[in-house]
């Protein structure tokens, strides 16, 4: 068994609730914010909380614009943070590689 | 990089294991749990699936054309519309108003909850819906035209049975197509246009039928009857995730 995959994990990926983000965002070119809190259920205070850490962390992008007078928040994920996912992804298919019986 | 698991010391159901090797009882306690990063990458995939998919305002959508198409389906007899160019209008007109509504219905809901209207998903379904959708209406103004022109015009709409029926089979197609983007069950109502169709044209019409009357009724069946009914389905399990 080597644990090496585990230890690479991307803890700032691994949470669930930012795993949900990254993954709705990783099939989309944007989502509202609107559209992330429906989609997956989260209130709006802990969908700010994971989304302010994604981006601090450069894999998020929050750019706020009008549309028809409305405030209207948009995120997206940035090269870095689809490049994080990917490598994520590509931990997971390791570790599932790795422990299927042979 | 962050790692999840620096692990000075490790614990399992609360006893703390710092003496073993890390790199074995790592190995050990993962290889236990083996499954947790299969049900990650279903997790995921799960997600990224349910982020493309379609569901603005499809309830209101197919409750609204449902409706339509009954009322239109039911002035259309009552009316006695049977040659065939008039049944060509006033269905074109009757889709033109579905359209209109749909669009209005999808633009409030867009706008109610400050998302973009056209957004990734609507434009992937919208594209997925044209090609049978820009086919009935060639073939709807090819019928037009040809039966205007023609020196001995089709005596009634039965006589183009096959129009009705070809614009429920590629509405179908159309559905099916766009059910990708969309919620599962899109593909089955898809799929029910194009059996319902196909069975139509392979039993033809009964003799006692009142031929207008049936071409209508077609018309009415599929699309209302089946809308309005996949409509009221989607308003008991689909409410509360109208969110495109």
């Amino acid at each position: 068994m080597n644990p090496e995959p585990y230890l690479q994990l991307d803890r700032v990926i691994h949470e669930k609730g930012r795993l949900a983000i990254m993954s709705m965002l990783a099939a989309s070119p944007e989502l509202s914010f609107t559209e992330l809190r429906d989609a997956l259920g989260m209130t709006d205070g802990n969908l700010t909380t994971h989304i302010r850490t994604l981006q601090e962390t450069g894999y998020v992008s929050v750019s706020k614009s009008y549309q028809n007078r409305r405030p209207l928040t948009t995120c997206s994920l940035t090269p870095a943070g689809r490049k994080a996912f990917s490598g994520y992804v590509n931990l997971l298919e390791q570790i599932v590689r790795q422990n299927r019986p042979k | 990089m962050a790692h999840l698991y620096p692990c000075e010391s490790v614990s399992l159901r609360g006893f703390t294991f710092s003496d073993l090797p890390k790199a074995t009882l790592q190995g050990k306690v993962y290889a236990m749990e083996s499954n947790w990063a299969a049900d990650h990458l279903q997790v995921i995939r799960t997600l990224m699936e349910r982020s493309a998919v379609y569901r603005r305002a499809l309830a209101p959508v197919m409750t609204y054309n449902g409706t339509l198409g009954v009322a239109a389906a039911a002035l259309g007899c009552v009316l006695k519309i049977s040659a065939p160019v008039s049944f060509v209008l006033f269905w074109a007109g009757i889709g033109v108003v579905a359209l209109g509504g749909s669009y209005c219905l999808v633009r409030r809901q867009a706008l109610k909850n400050s998302e973009p209207f056209w957004s990734p998903p609507t434009r992937r379904v919208t594209e997925a819906f044209l090609p049978p959708l820009v086919a009935g209406f060639i073939v709807a103004i090819a019928v037009f035209f040809h039966t205007r022109s023609a020196p001995q015009p089709p005596g009634g709409v039965m006589d183009l049975l096959w129009l009705p029926l070809a614009w429920v089979v590629l509405y179908g197609c159309a559905l099916h197509a766009a059910g990708f983007f969309m919620p599962r069950g899109m593909k089955f109502f898809g799929w029910a246009f194009v059996l319902g169709g196909c069975a139509l044209f392979g039993l033809g019409i009964p003799d006692w039928a009142p031929r207008p009357v049936c071409a209508h009724g077609i018309m009415g069946f599929f699309f209302g009857v089946l809308h309005l009914a996949y409509g009221l389905y989607l308003y008991f399990t689909e409410e509360g995730k109208n969110a495109a």
